[in-house]
């Protein structure tokens, strides 16, 4: 029994020792793992794991609108696109994936294989393609729809930047990159203003990336960028970069031209054009046909360097990136440095001979009319004469210290803090480095560089009572919901010269820009004023002196004289050597320009008495009038008048009038009457050619025609030849047909 | 719980309820049975009836069951929703088919506890060889490919498929061997102890090495590794002198190792380096602890308290399969370590009853087969929680009551039948 009781309690005590130990050891291990992951790495672990499990998704905020002036014109727009995306291990059977493949090569152009090549990455995202319009994604949905595909291809809302205007403004607009991001103009500088704020929505996904069931999402939403309105005005940009676009041409200027337009008061910009530019939808192809002809005919190697350098070249803003040598234009600055100064009056008098010598023992300067010479002058006789000798003179009377004060002060030492990328600081002569020379060649423009933004805005100062303005191209930064957020700052930075200077100033440059160097630039009934430049790109020819001397030739001018308010500089850069002059080419530009401008701008025209005599009145109104009433209101108007059609039958009236009623025409001149309103083909006048002609040989030519001209440009009659024409030859006009003819002054204008 | 009133309610306890092991003269209700040594023992026919099921039957026992029934299905449902809709598209697909088995179970459980367990002593070799006849099956169908009857479930042939049921054989096996040894060793009890513990070893290692070898043979190591220990736990208690099977047990492994693992051992390596550490973010070729660690984040988000029943946020298809063998780390996260703890404290409970059950049955063999049955769900228990954990490298094992799998909670249950039945005949409190 005893043996029994030990055999039993054996039993027990085994059995309970293995229990023990299965319990005490293998619990005990169990619990001790857990509290180590639980309770000691728990809150590690849990984070790792919501980690895991929060979707961060992206919420792309709308780029900014870009307005002209008006705000009425967009001239850069974000639209909403579509990128498509694939999720190739999601697409499982090999017959969705040739599916797949078939259908979207043929819905986004692609190349079947590449998609197909596409479905069987292995990840989760792979792009197909960006940037694809609605209907696209629409097509894709439907596709989708179609074959009951419900994974493997996703659809990413996107924008992408559309402008309206192409090309118009494209320096100063720039464009942006795949990102939204923008590389180039106001979309570079403005980048932070313009993207916005994107938001995020965090969510609880599972493994699937699906939602879970719980309450957990956080939602920033995202913010639209603000929208810009620009002081830049379409309609003007438009017709600055036409006349400059054909000057460009006209001239072959081999490194372009630029041309800045701006309100002389606040700074404003209203047009900033560079010739050439580019298609800012679809910046990274060569605009220039010529240009993408030439580089498809280089050798495959040099292609590449060449593709990047001419699209550097278009993207280049000439107007605030390059520096020049303005030339004769800074002679109106020097000449109110003289006179603010008071180093001279207007009835100071210096004398030239042809050339001068700056300092004892230097070579002689020469005046442009050298070997002639322009005799003894006054302020106003040297500006409208553009001559060397008299500035000179005048700066060696100012003195290095006082012309380098104002030199500073007229803002040609710093850059000119515009809102717009790439602004190059300018090359001058310190104070100290102001030697005799040096000063003598300052004093007419050459030997330093400004960027033409520099020099228009010392211009402005002229033209505005002495005060430097702060040029700008943003007038104001809205919110999305149309709330000003920032407005340009419109205030003065300095007064450089008195009021009493300026307007010295004013007066002597009107008269430039009507009789003396200037005088191409003309603007019929707007007092114009304005100075010439033609300078010499000598640091550069002394660094290629086997090359001929190259040119810029500029005009800076402003308007109304009696109240300015607006500023045009243009500038082209390396023209046609044979006749580069600012006069004969710059001028002509900035005149045009000016002629349409200003009525837009709402600057009126008050033409003087010679004016108007000279010039034409306006065409009568005739139609539906019998031949006698419009025989009587034509005496009246002093024209005579031709009938077109059958002028017997007495109750005929006039069914048409060339030229139209109210249109301009020439003093004395021709109206045709139609009494029939459709003209045989083979009465219809074609335009001769009066470019590079005199007065009476256009006269000549148009009266052979049937044709009319109307003169316009410069205001004198003493060496006038016809520069361009408002309808270009060969075309087939109605006769009568009045056409004009844009005349330039070939008479004393420097070289 | 009709049953407890009627305990209540009766006057008999178990204690006097006992059969007695006087010789009785009255042939009617004498159940006559053929001791070892030739005498014929005469017990008294224990009269059950369905309505008063208390008659013997451990109320602590039945309950901790059919507490951790309730749990294990409310935990099954919890986890698996999620992945039951993403897979199925029927969040109650698993539940409800683990309910209809559970309720079977339950039904199952009941009518086997009614049976006298003494039966399994004739019944032992018949259940060994239906096991061994299903592992020879099982084996023979892997090796021809049968996939109709033995489908290869990720790259493991282990199941065997007779339309309306599937089931593991190993599964079977456990209990088959468990039983036959029960069987053998308290028949043979006297001469093992006279032998000083070494009489009969061979045969019990051979019944305890065919099944070994066979579910070696499908590669279910987890299987082998519980029945071994399965095994020498019953070797011990039975009896045997333990530095035999001290030797025995490491002279087996290093066999098994040398033998089996030659051209796998890389691949045991290779989960070993995973379970060291299971966070590197660039693991070894090979290596893929995936399971582990949506595991380990699961039971990190749990905290003390629990994310709330329902709450995981690991079962969305992070924690793959997560009805299965990492149910427990679900329950860590929605209930916390505090409910963590409850469910093991209801394990150790349940083994603790079982074994004390046992060890207070009547005869040996009831001490044997109801240890037996403990440590199948207790030994199951542990090592699933230690791999959950982390504590031991990840290998299939499933938590009772609480994994996904109806034959199996059905197998389950049936063996708590036969628990509850030897503790109708256990000489203990059990109310």
């Amino acid at each position: 029994m005893a043996k029994a009781k030990s055999k039993k309690a054996s039993l027990w005590h085994k059995t309970l020792g293995v229990t023990a130990i299965l319990l005490i050891v293998g619990f005990g291990v169990a619990i001790g793992f857990l509290v180590h992951w639980q309770l000691v790495e728990g809150e590690k672990l849990k984070t790792q794991a919501m980690n895991q499990s929060l979707k961060t998704t992206s919420l792309t905020a709308m780029r900014g609108t870009i307005y002209d002036a008006t705000e009425t014109k967009v001239l850069a727009q974000s639209a909403s696109v579509w990128t498509v995306v694939l999720e190739p291990n999601y697409i499982e059977d090999e017959a969705t994936k040739k599916l797949i493949s078939s259908g979207l090569s043929g819905i986004l152009d692609l190349e079947y294989d590449y998609v197909y090549e596409r479905t069987n990455y292995n990840n989760y995202f792979t792009y197909l393609k960006r940037k694809v319009e609605t209907e696209t994604k629409d097509a894709v949905l439907e596709f989708m729809k179609e074959n009951d595909i419900d994974q493997g291809i996703r659809l990413i809302e996107d924008y992408k930047r559309y402008y309206p205007y192409g090309s118009t403004a494209s320096v100063v607009l720039g464009f942006t990159g795949t990102d939204n991001n923008g590389l180039a103009g106001l979309e570079l500088y403005y980048d932070q203003e313009l993207s916005g704020t994107s938001g995020r929505m965090v969510s609880l996904k599972n493994a699937w990336g699906e939602d879970m069931p719980f309450q957990y999402e956080q939602l920033v939403t995202a913010e639209n960028g603000y929208d810009l309105v620009l002081t830049i005005d379409e309609a003007v940009q438009s017709i600055v970069e036409k006349y400059l676009n054909e000057a460009a041409a006209q001239y072959s200027t081999k490194n372009g031209a630029a041309a800045i337009l701006m309100d002389v008061n606040d700074g404003a910009i209203k047009a900033m054009a560079v010739s050439g530019g580019f298609d800012c939808n679809d910046p990274f192809t060569i605009y220039d046909e010529t240009v993408r002809t030439e580089i498809d005919a280089l050798p495959e190697e040099e292609q590449n360097d060449a593709y990047t350098a001419a699209l550097n070249h278009q993207w280049r803003n000439k107007a605030v990136s390059d520096t020049y040598v303005p030339g004769s234009v800074f002679k109106m600055i020097s000449g109110s440095i003289g006179l603010d100064s008071g180093a001279i009056t207007t009835h100071t008098a210096f004398s030239c001979e042809g050339s001068y010598v700056a300092y004892k023992g230097t070579d002689p300067i020469k005046c442009w009319v050298h070997p002639g010479f322009h005799g003894v002058e006054t302020i106003r006789e040297g500006i409208c004469n553009s001559c060397n000798p008299f500035m000179m003179q005048m700066a060696k009377v100012i003195g290095s210290k006082t012309f380098y004060n104002y030199f500073y002060a007229f803002g040609l030492t710093d850059k000119t803090g515009v809102d717009l990328p790439g602004e190059s600081s300018s090359l001058f002569y310190t104070e100290s480095e102001l030697l005799p020379v040096e000063l003598a060649t300052e004093s007419f423009g050459q030997g330093f560089t400004a960027t033409p933004l520099q020099m228009i805005t010392a211009c402005a100062a002229i033209a505005n009572g002495g005060y430097i303005v702060q040029p700008h191209v943003v007038e104001k930064i809205l919110d999305s919901d149309g709330n000003i957020v920032e407005s340009a700052d419109t205030s003065y930075k300095r007064q450089v010269i008195s009021d009493e200077t300026s307007k010295t100033m004013i007066s002597i440059l009107q008269e430039n820009a009507t009789t003396g160097s200037g005088k191409n630039g003309y603007v019929e009934g707007y007092r114009v004023c304005g100075k010439t430049g033609t300078s010499e790109k000598v640091a550069e020819h002394n660094e290629h002196p086997e090359e001929a001397m190259e040119y810029i030739a500029s005009f800076c001018g402003f308007a109304p004289a009696d109240n300015p308010q607006y500023i045009l500089l243009v500038f082209l850069d390396e023209p046609d050597r044979s006749i580069a002059s600012g006069g004969l080419m710059a001028a002509p530009v900035f005149s045009k320009i000016m002629a349409e401008v200003l009525p837009y701008l709402g600057v009126e025209a008050q033409y003087t008495e010679s004016e108007a005599e000279k010039n034409s009145t306006t065409a009568p109104n005739l139609i539906g009038k019998s031949i006698a009433e419009a025989e009587t209101l034509i005496a009246d108007a002093d024209l005579y008048y031709s009938v077109y059609g059958d002028a017997s039958d007495e109750d005929a009236v006039v069914l048409m009038q060339v030229p139209a009623a109210g249109a301009d025409m020439p003093v004395g001149g021709k109206i045709v009457l139609y009494l029939e309103d459709k003209i045989a083909e083979e009465d219809m006048c074609v335009v001769p050619d009066f470019v590079g002609k005199t007065l009476s040989e256009c006269n000549d030519l148009a009266n052979q025609a049937g044709v009319q001209i109307l003169m316009t440009g410069a205001a004198t009659d003493i060496m006038l030849q016809s520069q361009s024409q408002s309808i270009d030859a060969g075309t087939r006009v109605k006769p009568g047909t009045v056409i004009k003819v844009q005349f330039v002054d070939m008479s004393g204008l420097e070289q | 719980m009709r049953e407890t009133r009627s305990q209540k309610r009766g006057s008999t306890r178990g204690l006097e309820r006992l059969p007695s092991s006087k010789k009785a003269a009255a042939p009617r209700g004498e159940v006559r049975e053929r001791a070892e040594n030739g005498m014929v023992l005469i017990r008294k026919r224990i009269k059950y009836r369905w309505f008063t099921l208390g008659a013997g039957l451990d109320l602590p026992l039945l309950i901790l069951i059919c507490i951790l029934l309730a749990v294990g299905l409310v935990m099954m449902f919890s986890a698996s929703y999620a992945f039951a809709f993403a897979n199925y598209g029927d969040s109650y697909l698993f539940i409800g088919r683990q309910s209809i088995f559970a309720v079977a179970g339950v039904i199952a459980m009941l009518l086997i506890s009614t049976v006298d367990y003494h039966k399994f002593h004739r019944l032992a070799t018949l259940i060994y060889a239906i096991a061994i006849g299903l592992l020879v099956l099982l084996f023979v169908c892997a090796l021809f490919d049968i996939e109709a009857i033995a489908p290869n479930k990720n790259g493991a042939t282990r199941w065997l498929n007779f339309g309306i049921i599937e089931f593991q054989p190993s599964e079977v096996a456990k209990f088959a061997m468990v039983t036959m040894l029960a069987d053998y060793i308290s028949r043979k009890s006297d001469r093992i102890s006279a032998s000083k513990g070494t009489y009969g070893l061979i045969v019990c290692l051979a019944i305890f090495g065919v099944v070994a070898g066979f579910v070696l043979l499908e590669k279910h190591f987890s299987a082998a590794i519980i029945i071994t220990l399965l095994a020498f736990t019953l070797f011990f208690i039975g009896g045997y002198n333990p530095k035999h099977l001290t030797v025995i047990f490491i002279i087996g492994i290093a066999a098994a190792v040398l033998v089996l693992q030659l051209p796998m051992f890389s691949h045991s390596l290779l989960r070993f380096m995973g379970w060291l550490d299971p966070f590197n973010p660039n693991p070894p070729e090979g290596v893929d602890t995936w399971q582990t660690r949506q595991g380990l984040y699961a039971i990190g988000s749990g905290g003390l308290l629990g994310v709330g029943l329902g709450q995981s946020k690991q079962k969305y298809l992070y924690l793959p399969e997560p009805q299965n063998d990492f149910i427990f780390a679900i329950v860590c996260e929605e209930l916390g370590f505090i409910g963590a703890i409850i469910v093991i404290l209801l394990f150790a409970m349940l083994i603790w009853r079982g074994v004390y059950i046992s060890i207070n049955a009547k005869d040996k063999f009831g001490t044997l087969l109801g240890v037996g049955i403990t440590f199948t769900v207790g030994i199951q228990a542990v090592l699933n929680i230690c791999v959950v954990t982390n504590a031991l490298p990840n290998t299939g094992i499933s938590l009772p009551f609480f994994s996904y799998g109806g034959t199996s909670l059905l197998m389950l249950l049936g063996q708590m039948g036969v628990l509850l039945s030897i503790s109708r005949h256990s000489n203990i409190e059990k109310t």
